[in-house]
Protein backbone atom coordinates (compact mmCIF):
# COMPACT_ATOMS: atom_id res chain seq x y z
CA UNK A 1 0.00 0.00 0.00
CA UNK A 2 1.33 3.20 -0.82
CA UNK A 3 1.87 6.48 1.16
CA UNK A 4 -1.64 7.71 1.20
CA UNK A 5 -3.11 4.41 2.32
CA UNK A 6 -0.58 3.93 5.22
CA UNK A 7 -1.32 7.60 6.51
CA UNK A 8 -4.88 7.30 6.13
CA UNK A 9 -5.38 3.77 7.81
CA UNK A 10 -3.11 5.83 10.61
CA UNK A 11 -5.46 8.81 10.71
CA UNK A 12 -8.60 6.59 10.85
CA UNK A 13 -6.84 4.31 13.94
CA UNK A 14 -5.95 7.30 15.54
CA UNK A 15 -9.61 8.61 15.40
CA UNK A 16 -11.13 5.07 16.97
CA UNK A 17 -8.59 5.30 19.78
CA UNK A 18 -9.32 8.47 20.76
CA UNK A 19 -12.72 7.97 20.50
CA UNK A 20 -12.62 4.58 22.15
CA UNK A 21 -10.16 6.27 25.13
CA UNK A 22 -12.43 9.56 25.16
CA UNK A 23 -12.89 9.14 28.94
CA UNK A 24 -9.17 9.21 29.73
CA UNK A 25 -8.28 11.68 27.72
CA UNK A 26 -11.12 14.20 28.36
CA UNK A 27 -12.24 14.90 32.30
CA UNK A 28 -15.79 16.11 30.92
CA UNK A 29 -19.08 14.08 30.74
CA UNK A 30 -20.37 14.53 27.49
CA UNK A 31 -23.91 15.13 28.00
CA UNK A 32 -23.58 17.21 31.80
CA UNK A 33 -24.48 20.76 31.59
CA UNK A 34 -22.85 22.97 32.72
CA UNK A 35 -24.46 26.83 33.04
CA UNK A 36 -21.53 28.48 34.08
CA UNK A 37 -19.33 28.16 30.70
CA UNK A 38 -22.03 28.75 28.04
CA UNK A 39 -20.61 28.48 24.73
CA UNK A 40 -16.88 29.38 25.75
CA UNK A 41 -14.55 29.71 22.90
CA UNK A 42 -11.86 27.46 22.81
CA UNK A 43 -9.36 27.97 26.33
CA UNK A 44 -6.89 25.54 27.59
CA UNK A 45 -9.25 24.10 30.09
CA UNK A 46 -11.89 23.68 27.42
CA UNK A 47 -9.53 22.79 23.97
CA UNK A 48 -12.57 22.76 21.25
CA UNK A 49 -14.81 25.48 23.24
CA UNK A 50 -18.12 24.43 24.74
CA UNK A 51 -21.56 24.27 23.34
CA UNK A 52 -25.11 25.81 23.71
CA UNK A 53 -25.82 23.95 27.56
CA UNK A 54 -21.69 24.25 28.27
CA UNK A 55 -20.78 20.57 27.64
CA UNK A 56 -17.21 20.47 26.83
CA UNK A 57 -17.27 20.07 22.73
CA UNK A 58 -14.06 17.76 22.47
CA UNK A 59 -15.87 15.55 24.92
CA UNK A 60 -18.71 15.38 22.86
CA UNK A 61 -16.63 15.16 19.21
CA UNK A 62 -14.80 12.20 21.37
CA UNK A 63 -17.88 9.90 22.69
CA UNK A 64 -19.80 11.26 18.88
CA UNK A 65 -17.15 9.80 16.97
CA UNK A 66 -17.90 6.47 18.66
CA UNK A 67 -21.17 6.23 17.58
CA UNK A 68 -20.42 7.58 13.99
CA UNK A 69 -17.51 5.27 13.02
CA UNK A 70 -19.29 2.24 14.37
CA UNK A 71 -22.44 2.85 12.90
CA UNK A 72 -20.65 3.61 9.30
CA UNK A 73 -18.12 0.17 10.06
CA UNK A 74 -21.05 -1.54 11.38
CA UNK A 75 -23.01 -1.04 8.56
CA UNK A 76 -20.54 -1.26 5.80
CA UNK A 77 -19.71 -5.10 7.49
CA UNK A 78 -23.37 -5.90 6.97
CA UNK A 79 -23.97 -4.53 3.60
CA UNK A 80 -20.71 -6.00 2.89
CA UNK A 81 -22.24 -9.14 4.13
CA UNK A 82 -25.36 -9.50 2.11
CA UNK A 83 -23.70 -8.33 -1.10
CA UNK A 84 -21.78 -10.90 -1.06
CA UNK A 85 -23.86 -13.64 -0.48
CA UNK A 86 -26.38 -12.20 -3.27
CA UNK A 87 -23.51 -11.32 -5.43
CA UNK A 88 -22.31 -15.48 -5.39
CA UNK A 89 -26.08 -16.43 -5.44
CA UNK A 90 -26.50 -14.44 -8.39
CA UNK A 91 -23.15 -14.97 -10.49
CA UNK A 92 -22.57 -18.42 -9.48
CA UNK A 93 -26.54 -19.60 -9.51
CA UNK A 94 -27.47 -17.63 -12.55
CA UNK A 95 -31.05 -18.79 -14.23
CA UNK A 96 -33.76 -17.43 -12.29
CA UNK A 97 -32.20 -16.65 -9.39
CA UNK A 98 -29.88 -14.35 -11.08
CA UNK A 99 -32.88 -12.60 -12.66
CA UNK A 100 -34.80 -12.04 -9.84
CA UNK A 101 -31.92 -10.95 -7.13
CA UNK A 102 -30.58 -8.48 -10.31
CA UNK A 103 -34.08 -6.64 -10.24
CA UNK A 104 -33.97 -6.32 -7.01
CA UNK A 105 -30.84 -4.82 -6.89
CA UNK A 106 -31.80 -2.77 -9.56
CA UNK A 107 -35.17 -1.48 -7.73
CA UNK A 108 -32.92 -0.79 -4.87
CA UNK A 109 -30.46 1.46 -7.22
CA UNK A 110 -33.15 2.87 -9.17
CA UNK A 111 -34.01 5.32 -5.53
CA UNK A 112 -31.56 8.24 -4.41
CA UNK A 113 -29.66 6.86 -1.62
CA UNK A 114 -30.31 9.62 0.60
CA UNK A 115 -33.60 10.03 0.39
CA UNK A 116 -34.94 5.98 0.82
CA UNK A 117 -32.35 6.02 3.79
CA UNK A 118 -34.22 8.92 5.00
CA UNK A 119 -37.83 6.90 4.15
CA UNK A 120 -36.54 3.72 6.22
CA UNK A 121 -35.50 5.68 9.13
CA UNK A 122 -39.20 7.71 9.39
CA UNK A 123 -40.70 4.17 9.08
CA UNK A 124 -38.26 2.33 11.53
CA UNK A 125 -38.49 5.12 14.30
CA UNK A 126 -35.02 7.23 14.67
CA UNK A 127 -32.10 5.91 16.58
CA UNK A 128 -28.93 3.94 16.33
CA UNK A 129 -30.23 0.76 14.77
CA UNK A 130 -32.41 2.27 12.82
CA UNK A 131 -29.12 4.19 10.75
CA UNK A 132 -27.54 1.13 10.65
CA UNK A 133 -30.75 -1.12 9.05
CA UNK A 134 -31.44 2.38 6.39
CA UNK A 135 -27.60 2.37 5.44
CA UNK A 136 -26.74 -1.29 4.94
CA UNK A 137 -30.65 -1.46 3.23
CA UNK A 138 -29.29 1.05 0.91
CA UNK A 139 -26.03 0.09 0.64
CA UNK A 140 -25.74 -3.70 -0.01
CA UNK A 141 -27.03 -3.16 -3.54
CA UNK A 142 -23.86 -2.30 -4.96
CA UNK A 143 -21.76 -4.61 -3.27
CA UNK A 144 -24.06 -7.48 -4.46
CA UNK A 145 -23.94 -6.43 -8.44
CA UNK A 146 -19.90 -5.29 -8.39
CA UNK A 147 -19.22 -9.22 -6.74
CA UNK A 148 -21.87 -10.88 -9.32
CA UNK A 149 -19.78 -9.14 -12.32
CA UNK A 150 -16.60 -10.20 -10.84
CA UNK A 151 -17.98 -14.19 -9.86
CA UNK A 152 -19.31 -14.55 -13.72
CA UNK A 153 -16.01 -14.20 -14.96
CA UNK A 154 -14.11 -16.15 -12.46
CA UNK A 155 -16.37 -18.66 -13.38
CA UNK A 156 -15.45 -19.54 -16.78
CA UNK A 157 -11.40 -19.05 -15.48
CA UNK A 158 -9.70 -22.31 -15.90
CA UNK A 159 -8.90 -23.11 -12.22
CA UNK A 160 -12.60 -23.22 -11.50
CA UNK A 161 -12.70 -25.62 -14.44
CA UNK A 162 -10.00 -27.62 -13.02
CA UNK A 163 -11.45 -27.58 -9.53
CA UNK A 164 -14.54 -29.13 -10.95
CA UNK A 165 -13.20 -31.74 -12.86
CA UNK A 166 -11.04 -32.77 -9.90
CA UNK A 167 -15.01 -33.55 -8.75
CA UNK A 168 -15.59 -30.71 -6.09
CA UNK A 169 -19.00 -29.66 -5.51
CA UNK A 170 -20.53 -26.38 -6.16
CA UNK A 171 -20.28 -25.29 -2.32
CA UNK A 172 -16.94 -26.11 -2.24
CA UNK A 173 -16.40 -24.51 -5.30
CA UNK A 174 -18.40 -21.31 -4.24
CA UNK A 175 -16.58 -21.22 -0.92
CA UNK A 176 -13.00 -22.47 -1.08
CA UNK A 177 -12.23 -21.12 -4.75
CA UNK A 178 -14.36 -18.17 -5.82
CA UNK A 179 -15.42 -16.11 -2.28
CA UNK A 180 -11.72 -15.38 -1.82
CA UNK A 181 -10.87 -14.21 -4.81
CA UNK A 182 -13.72 -11.77 -4.27
CA UNK A 183 -12.86 -10.60 -0.94
CA UNK A 184 -10.17 -7.61 -1.46
CA UNK A 185 -12.86 -6.26 -3.97
CA UNK A 186 -15.21 -6.08 -1.55
CA UNK A 187 -13.13 -4.69 0.98
CA UNK A 188 -12.43 -1.70 -1.57
CA UNK A 189 -16.01 -0.93 -1.45
CA UNK A 190 -16.71 -1.47 1.82
CA UNK A 191 -13.67 1.45 2.31
CA UNK A 192 -15.54 3.45 -0.31
CA UNK A 193 -18.74 3.12 1.15
CA UNK A 194 -17.77 3.51 4.81
CA UNK A 195 -16.54 6.75 3.83
CA UNK A 196 -19.90 7.19 2.27
CA UNK A 197 -21.54 5.84 5.11
CA UNK A 198 -19.82 9.28 7.35
CA UNK A 199 -21.56 11.34 5.61
CA UNK A 200 -24.90 9.88 5.11
CA UNK A 201 -25.07 9.42 9.04
CA UNK A 202 -24.22 12.60 9.15
CA UNK A 203 -26.79 13.42 7.27
CA UNK A 204 -29.33 11.69 8.72
CA UNK A 205 -28.40 12.92 12.41
CA UNK A 206 -28.59 16.53 10.97
CA UNK A 207 -32.10 15.77 10.17
CA UNK A 208 -32.74 14.50 13.49
CA UNK A 209 -33.29 10.49 12.28
CA UNK A 210 -30.15 9.65 13.96
CA UNK A 211 -29.03 8.87 17.46
CA UNK A 212 -31.54 10.98 19.50
CA UNK A 213 -30.29 13.78 22.32
CA UNK A 214 -28.59 14.53 24.34
CA UNK A 215 -26.18 11.75 22.81
CA UNK A 216 -23.67 13.37 20.72
CA UNK A 217 -23.17 12.19 17.03
CA UNK A 218 -20.91 14.49 14.54
CA UNK A 219 -24.46 15.33 12.61
CA UNK A 220 -26.09 16.74 15.25
CA UNK A 221 -24.24 18.54 16.98
CA UNK A 222 -23.59 20.50 13.45
CA UNK A 223 -27.29 20.34 13.83
CA UNK A 224 -27.93 21.62 17.09
CA UNK A 225 -25.01 24.83 16.80
CA UNK A 226 -26.71 25.70 13.55
CA UNK A 227 -28.13 28.93 15.12
CA UNK A 228 -24.97 30.09 16.80
CA UNK A 229 -23.23 30.13 13.14
CA UNK A 230 -22.39 33.88 14.01
CA UNK A 231 -21.47 34.33 17.26
CA UNK A 232 -20.03 31.02 18.29
CA UNK A 233 -18.34 29.22 14.62
CA UNK A 234 -16.29 27.05 16.88
CA UNK A 235 -19.45 24.93 17.51
CA UNK A 236 -19.39 24.36 13.96
CA UNK A 237 -16.23 23.65 12.94
CA UNK A 238 -14.72 20.81 14.32
CA UNK A 239 -17.63 18.39 14.00
CA UNK A 240 -17.85 19.10 10.26
CA UNK A 241 -13.77 18.71 10.03
CA UNK A 242 -13.79 15.59 11.73
CA UNK A 243 -16.53 14.18 9.38
CA UNK A 244 -14.84 15.28 6.35
CA UNK A 245 -11.27 14.01 7.70
CA UNK A 246 -12.62 10.29 8.47
CA UNK A 247 -14.43 10.50 5.27
CA UNK A 248 -11.44 11.57 3.87
CA UNK A 249 -9.42 9.21 5.11
CA UNK A 250 -11.69 5.88 4.41
CA UNK A 251 -12.10 7.16 0.33
CA UNK A 252 -8.82 7.48 0.29
CA UNK A 253 -8.22 3.83 2.17
CA UNK A 254 -10.39 2.53 -0.46
CA UNK A 255 -8.66 4.14 -3.28
CA UNK A 256 -5.47 3.24 -1.97
CA UNK A 257 -6.67 -0.84 -1.71
CA UNK A 258 -7.97 0.15 -5.44
CA UNK A 259 -4.66 0.88 -6.86
CA UNK A 260 -2.74 -2.42 -4.58
CA UNK A 261 -5.07 -5.02 -5.93
CA UNK A 262 -5.10 -3.50 -9.33
CA UNK A 263 -9.40 -3.48 -8.84
CA UNK A 264 -11.60 -1.14 -11.34
CA UNK A 265 -14.98 0.08 -10.23
CA UNK A 266 -16.75 1.74 -12.84
CA UNK A 267 -19.78 2.71 -11.62
CA UNK A 268 -18.95 3.69 -8.01
CA UNK A 269 -22.42 3.79 -6.19
CA UNK B 1 -36.55 0.96 -26.54
CA UNK B 2 -35.94 -2.02 -24.30
CA UNK B 3 -34.92 0.09 -21.51
CA UNK B 4 -37.86 1.57 -21.52
CA UNK B 5 -39.87 -0.87 -21.19
CA UNK B 6 -38.39 -1.94 -18.57
CA UNK B 7 -38.80 0.88 -16.43
CA UNK B 8 -42.51 0.02 -16.26
CA UNK B 9 -42.04 -2.75 -13.55
CA UNK B 10 -39.36 -0.74 -11.85
CA UNK B 11 -41.45 2.37 -11.41
CA UNK B 12 -44.22 -0.57 -10.02
CA UNK B 13 -41.32 -1.85 -7.57
CA UNK B 14 -40.65 1.76 -6.60
CA UNK B 15 -44.68 2.21 -5.78
CA UNK B 16 -44.97 -0.92 -3.79
CA UNK B 17 -42.01 0.39 -1.70
CA UNK B 18 -43.27 3.57 -1.54
CA UNK B 19 -46.86 2.44 -0.69
CA UNK B 20 -45.42 -0.12 1.77
CA UNK B 21 -43.27 2.32 3.59
CA UNK B 22 -46.32 4.36 3.79
CA UNK B 23 -48.81 0.82 5.05
CA UNK B 24 -45.43 0.67 7.67
CA UNK B 25 -45.59 3.45 9.09
CA UNK B 26 -46.38 4.12 12.89
CA UNK B 27 -49.86 5.18 13.86
CA UNK B 28 -53.27 4.17 12.21
CA UNK B 29 -54.83 6.15 9.94
CA UNK B 30 -58.48 5.61 10.89
CA UNK B 31 -57.78 6.69 14.61
CA UNK B 32 -56.18 9.97 13.16
CA UNK B 33 -59.14 10.69 11.41
CA UNK B 34 -61.46 10.04 14.17
CA UNK B 35 -59.70 10.58 17.10
CA UNK B 36 -58.67 7.65 19.67
CA UNK B 37 -61.72 7.34 21.54
CA UNK B 38 -64.73 7.03 18.97
CA UNK B 39 -67.05 4.52 19.23
CA UNK B 40 -66.26 0.74 17.87
CA UNK B 41 -69.21 1.50 14.90
CA UNK B 42 -68.02 4.63 13.57
CA UNK B 43 -64.24 3.19 13.31
CA UNK B 44 -65.59 0.51 11.46
CA UNK B 45 -67.75 2.90 9.17
CA UNK B 46 -64.83 4.80 8.59
CA UNK B 47 -62.46 1.92 7.73
CA UNK B 48 -65.16 1.07 5.03
CA UNK B 49 -65.61 4.70 3.80
CA UNK B 50 -61.21 4.94 3.34
CA UNK B 51 -61.41 1.06 2.30
CA UNK B 52 -59.01 -0.26 4.61
CA UNK B 53 -61.05 -2.97 5.24
CA UNK B 54 -60.14 -4.35 1.73
CA UNK B 55 -56.92 -6.50 1.21
CA UNK B 56 -53.67 -5.39 0.09
CA UNK B 57 -53.57 -6.10 -2.95
CA UNK B 58 -56.74 -3.76 -3.43
CA UNK B 59 -55.60 -1.15 -1.35
CA UNK B 60 -52.50 -1.20 -3.44
CA UNK B 61 -54.38 -0.71 -6.84
CA UNK B 62 -56.24 2.16 -5.66
CA UNK B 63 -52.73 3.43 -4.16
CA UNK B 64 -51.42 3.72 -7.83
CA UNK B 65 -54.75 4.54 -9.87
CA UNK B 66 -54.33 7.87 -7.27
CA UNK B 67 -51.14 8.27 -8.03
CA UNK B 68 -51.90 8.31 -11.66
CA UNK B 69 -54.11 11.19 -11.43
CA UNK B 70 -51.20 13.28 -9.60
CA UNK B 71 -52.98 12.46 -5.79
CA UNK B 72 -50.78 12.29 -3.36
CA UNK B 73 -52.56 13.59 -0.20
CA UNK B 74 -52.41 16.17 1.82
CA UNK B 75 -50.61 17.54 4.58
CA UNK B 76 -51.44 16.56 8.03
CA UNK B 77 -50.88 20.28 9.44
CA UNK B 78 -51.66 22.79 6.33
CA UNK B 79 -54.43 20.16 4.85
CA UNK B 80 -53.32 21.50 1.54
CA UNK B 81 -52.61 19.10 -1.05
CA UNK B 82 -49.33 17.83 -1.17
CA UNK B 83 -49.52 17.49 -4.95
CA UNK B 84 -50.08 21.32 -5.45
CA UNK B 85 -47.36 22.04 -2.63
CA UNK B 86 -44.93 20.26 -5.31
CA UNK B 87 -45.84 21.95 -8.03
CA UNK B 88 -44.81 25.19 -6.33
CA UNK B 89 -42.04 24.29 -5.09
CA UNK B 90 -40.59 22.06 -7.73
CA UNK B 91 -39.19 24.86 -10.33
CA UNK B 92 -37.60 26.69 -7.55
CA UNK B 93 -35.54 22.75 -6.92
CA UNK B 94 -35.21 22.75 -10.77
CA UNK B 95 -33.70 26.12 -10.82
CA UNK B 96 -31.46 25.54 -7.79
CA UNK B 97 -30.15 22.05 -9.52
CA UNK B 98 -29.63 23.97 -12.83
CA UNK B 99 -27.63 26.60 -11.51
CA UNK B 100 -25.07 24.19 -9.44
CA UNK B 101 -24.76 22.01 -12.30
CA UNK B 102 -23.68 25.15 -14.41
CA UNK B 103 -20.96 25.36 -12.15
CA UNK B 104 -19.94 22.26 -11.74
CA UNK B 105 -20.00 20.66 -15.16
CA UNK B 106 -17.60 22.93 -16.38
CA UNK B 107 -15.39 23.28 -13.31
CA UNK B 108 -15.57 19.38 -13.19
CA UNK B 109 -14.61 18.45 -16.39
CA UNK B 110 -11.53 20.74 -16.99
CA UNK B 111 -10.58 20.00 -13.43
CA UNK B 112 -10.16 16.16 -14.50
CA UNK B 113 -9.28 16.76 -18.05
CA UNK B 114 -6.16 18.92 -16.68
CA UNK B 115 -5.36 15.92 -13.73
CA UNK B 116 -5.44 13.63 -16.63
CA UNK B 117 -3.01 15.51 -19.27
CA UNK B 118 -0.42 16.32 -16.07
CA UNK B 119 -0.66 12.82 -14.89
CA UNK B 120 2.03 12.23 -11.49
CA UNK B 121 2.47 15.99 -11.14
CA UNK B 122 1.70 18.55 -8.39
CA UNK B 123 -1.39 19.90 -10.22
CA UNK B 124 -2.92 16.02 -10.76
CA UNK B 125 -2.08 15.42 -7.21
CA UNK B 126 -4.04 18.49 -5.72
CA UNK B 127 -6.70 18.18 -8.12
CA UNK B 128 -7.03 14.82 -6.85
CA UNK B 129 -6.67 15.56 -3.38
CA UNK B 130 -9.68 18.43 -3.83
CA UNK B 131 -12.30 16.03 -5.61
CA UNK B 132 -11.48 13.82 -2.87
CA UNK B 133 -11.90 16.00 0.07
CA UNK B 134 -15.34 17.13 -2.04
CA UNK B 135 -16.89 14.10 -2.17
CA UNK B 136 -16.50 13.81 1.89
CA UNK B 137 -17.20 17.18 2.96
CA UNK B 138 -20.84 16.92 4.30
CA UNK B 139 -22.75 19.90 2.13
CA UNK B 140 -24.49 20.94 5.34
CA UNK B 141 -21.34 21.79 6.98
CA UNK B 142 -19.83 23.52 3.65
CA UNK B 143 -22.74 25.63 3.16
CA UNK B 144 -22.72 26.51 6.94
CA UNK B 145 -19.18 27.76 6.42
CA UNK B 146 -20.19 29.28 2.63
CA UNK B 147 -22.82 31.36 4.57
CA UNK B 148 -20.64 32.53 7.59
CA UNK B 149 -18.32 33.90 5.48
CA UNK B 150 -20.00 35.43 2.24
CA UNK B 151 -23.36 36.19 4.19
CA UNK B 152 -22.65 36.90 8.11
CA UNK B 153 -18.55 37.94 7.93
CA UNK B 154 -18.32 39.48 4.49
CA UNK B 155 -21.85 40.94 3.85
CA UNK B 156 -22.23 39.76 0.48
CA UNK B 157 -24.53 37.79 -0.85
CA UNK B 158 -28.23 37.02 1.72
CA UNK B 159 -27.39 34.39 3.94
CA UNK B 160 -31.29 32.93 2.88
CA UNK B 161 -33.82 33.37 1.15
CA UNK B 162 -35.43 32.40 -2.31
CA UNK B 163 -35.32 34.66 -4.87
CA UNK B 164 -32.80 35.97 -8.16
CA UNK B 165 -29.30 34.92 -8.54
CA UNK B 166 -27.74 36.68 -5.25
CA UNK B 167 -29.93 34.40 -3.37
CA UNK B 168 -29.01 30.99 -5.57
CA UNK B 169 -25.86 32.08 -5.84
CA UNK B 170 -24.61 29.99 -1.98
CA UNK B 171 -26.65 27.03 -2.35
CA UNK B 172 -25.59 26.54 -5.95
CA UNK B 173 -22.32 26.36 -4.73
CA UNK B 174 -22.53 24.40 -2.07
CA UNK B 175 -24.72 21.63 -4.13
CA UNK B 176 -21.77 22.07 -6.72
CA UNK B 177 -19.22 20.89 -4.34
CA UNK B 178 -19.57 17.18 -4.27
CA UNK B 179 -20.59 17.18 -7.90
CA UNK B 180 -17.36 19.02 -9.27
CA UNK B 181 -15.66 16.22 -7.03
CA UNK B 182 -17.27 13.46 -8.63
CA UNK B 183 -17.12 15.06 -12.09
CA UNK B 184 -13.30 15.52 -11.56
CA UNK B 185 -12.81 12.05 -10.72
CA UNK B 186 -14.88 10.43 -13.61
CA UNK B 187 -13.42 12.85 -15.82
CA UNK B 188 -9.50 12.24 -14.98
CA UNK B 189 -10.06 8.22 -15.34
CA UNK B 190 -11.93 8.23 -18.54
CA UNK B 191 -9.64 10.58 -20.14
CA UNK B 192 -6.75 8.56 -18.95
CA UNK B 193 -8.23 5.30 -20.62
CA UNK B 194 -8.63 6.98 -23.93
CA UNK B 195 -4.76 8.21 -23.65
CA UNK B 196 -3.53 4.64 -23.84
CA UNK B 197 -5.65 3.94 -26.49
CA UNK B 198 -4.29 2.94 -29.70
CA UNK B 199 -6.02 5.57 -32.05
CA UNK B 200 -4.45 8.58 -29.70
CA UNK B 201 -0.77 7.36 -30.67
CA UNK B 202 -2.00 6.83 -34.31
CA UNK B 203 -3.36 10.65 -34.18
CA UNK B 204 -0.11 11.61 -32.82
CA UNK B 205 2.09 9.40 -35.71
CA UNK B 206 0.13 11.23 -38.17
CA UNK B 207 1.24 14.95 -36.74
CA UNK B 208 -1.74 16.25 -34.66
CA UNK B 209 -0.78 19.11 -32.59
CA UNK B 210 -1.15 18.03 -28.84
CA UNK B 211 -3.99 20.45 -28.42
CA UNK B 212 -5.97 19.29 -31.25
CA UNK B 213 -5.57 15.93 -30.10
CA UNK B 214 -7.15 16.86 -26.60
CA UNK B 215 -9.86 18.32 -28.06
CA UNK B 216 -10.65 16.16 -30.78
CA UNK B 217 -9.50 12.64 -30.09
CA UNK B 218 -9.93 12.55 -26.37
CA UNK B 219 -13.12 15.35 -25.48
CA UNK B 220 -15.23 13.87 -27.99
CA UNK B 221 -14.85 10.49 -26.66
CA UNK B 222 -14.59 11.46 -23.03
CA UNK B 223 -17.68 13.09 -23.20
CA UNK B 224 -20.05 10.16 -23.19
CA UNK B 225 -19.03 8.83 -19.83
CA UNK B 226 -19.35 12.48 -18.64
CA UNK B 227 -22.50 13.18 -19.94
CA UNK B 228 -23.87 10.04 -17.41
CA UNK B 229 -22.48 11.28 -14.71
CA UNK B 230 -23.84 15.22 -15.23
CA UNK B 231 -27.16 13.31 -15.52
CA UNK B 232 -26.82 11.01 -12.54
CA UNK B 233 -25.71 13.54 -10.43
CA UNK B 234 -28.62 16.22 -11.47
CA UNK B 235 -30.90 12.95 -10.59
CA UNK B 236 -29.89 12.24 -7.08
CA UNK B 237 -29.51 16.08 -6.51
CA UNK B 238 -32.49 15.88 -4.21
CA UNK B 239 -30.39 13.51 -1.93
CA UNK B 240 -28.20 16.78 -1.38
CA UNK B 241 -30.66 19.07 -1.80
CA UNK B 242 -32.68 18.25 0.91
CA UNK B 243 -30.04 19.35 3.34
CA UNK B 244 -28.63 22.36 1.25
CA UNK B 245 -32.01 23.72 0.50
CA UNK B 246 -33.16 23.25 4.38
CA UNK B 247 -29.69 25.72 5.64
CA UNK B 248 -30.30 28.56 2.98
CA UNK B 249 -34.01 28.44 3.56
CA UNK B 250 -34.31 27.97 -0.57
CA UNK B 251 -38.54 27.07 -0.90
CA UNK B 252 -37.72 23.56 -2.55
CA UNK B 253 -38.87 20.41 -2.41
CA UNK B 254 -35.98 19.56 -0.39
CA UNK B 255 -36.82 21.80 2.37
CA UNK B 256 -40.62 20.72 1.96
CA UNK B 257 -39.28 17.41 2.39
CA UNK B 258 -37.45 18.38 5.80
CA UNK B 259 -40.07 19.75 7.24
CA UNK B 260 -42.66 17.43 6.59
CA UNK B 261 -39.98 15.12 8.45
CA UNK B 262 -39.81 17.32 11.22
CA UNK B 263 -43.44 17.71 11.40
CA UNK B 264 -43.48 13.67 10.70
CA UNK B 265 -46.00 14.73 8.00
CA UNK B 266 -46.06 11.48 6.40
CA UNK B 267 -48.20 12.25 3.28
CA UNK B 268 -45.38 15.34 2.62
CA UNK B 269 -42.21 12.73 3.25
CA UNK B 270 -43.65 10.24 0.91
CA UNK B 271 -44.83 12.96 -1.66
CA UNK B 272 -41.21 13.93 -1.87
CA UNK B 273 -39.70 10.33 -1.99
CA UNK B 274 -41.91 9.54 -5.19
CA UNK B 275 -41.14 12.50 -6.77
CA UNK B 276 -37.62 12.48 -6.19
CA UNK B 277 -37.41 9.08 -7.12
CA UNK B 278 -39.50 9.20 -10.05
CA UNK B 279 -37.50 12.51 -11.34
CA UNK B 280 -34.17 10.39 -10.88
CA UNK B 281 -35.08 7.83 -12.70
CA UNK B 282 -36.86 10.15 -15.57
CA UNK B 283 -33.20 11.70 -15.65
CA UNK B 284 -31.77 8.04 -16.21
CA UNK B 285 -33.82 7.09 -19.27
CA UNK B 286 -33.03 10.94 -20.81
CA UNK B 287 -29.35 9.60 -20.18
CA UNK B 288 -29.90 6.53 -21.58
CA UNK B 289 -31.57 8.06 -24.85
CA UNK B 290 -28.71 10.77 -25.38
CA UNK B 291 -26.91 8.19 -24.38
CA UNK B 292 -27.92 5.86 -27.59
CA UNK B 293 -27.69 8.69 -29.97
CA UNK B 294 -24.21 10.32 -28.75
CA UNK B 295 -22.11 6.90 -29.30
CA UNK B 296 -23.02 5.13 -32.73
CA UNK B 297 -21.24 1.73 -30.40
CA UNK B 298 -23.91 1.72 -28.24
CA UNK B 299 -26.76 1.75 -31.09
CA UNK B 300 -24.30 -1.31 -32.78
CA UNK B 301 -24.02 -3.62 -29.73
CA UNK B 302 -26.84 -2.52 -27.58
CA UNK B 303 -27.19 -0.65 -24.32
CA UNK B 304 -24.29 -2.25 -22.66
CA UNK B 305 -22.95 0.51 -20.55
Amino acid sequence: MGLTGKISSGVLVLILLLSLAAPLIVPFDPDAIDLDSLRQPPTSKHLLGTDNKGRDILARILHGGRISISISLFAALISMTIGMAVGLASGYGGGKTDTVLMSLVDLILSFPAFLLAIGISIVLGEGIYTVMIALSVVGWASFARLIRGHVLSLKESAFIEAARSLGCNNSRIVLVHILPQCVPLALVMAGLKAGGYILTEAGLSFLGLGAQPPTATWGSMISASRVFINSAPWMVFSPGIMIAVTAVCFNLLGDALKEKYDIRIDREF
Amino acid sequence: MKKLLLTIPLLLGITFITFSLTKALPGDPVYSIVGERSSPEIIEKIRKEIGADKSIVRQYGGYIKLLMQGELGRSYFTSRKVSDDICVKFPNTMRLAVASMLIAAPLGIFLGFIAAKKRGSPADRIITLLSVSGISVPVFWSGLLLMLFFSLRLRLLPPSGTGGVRYLLLPAITLSLPAIATLVRVTRVTVLDIMDMPFIRTARAKGIRESGISAIHIFKNALIPVITIIGLELGSYLNGAVLTETIFGWNGIGRYAMEGIIKRDYPVIMGCLLVGTLVFIFINIIVDVIYHYADPRVRVHGTDR
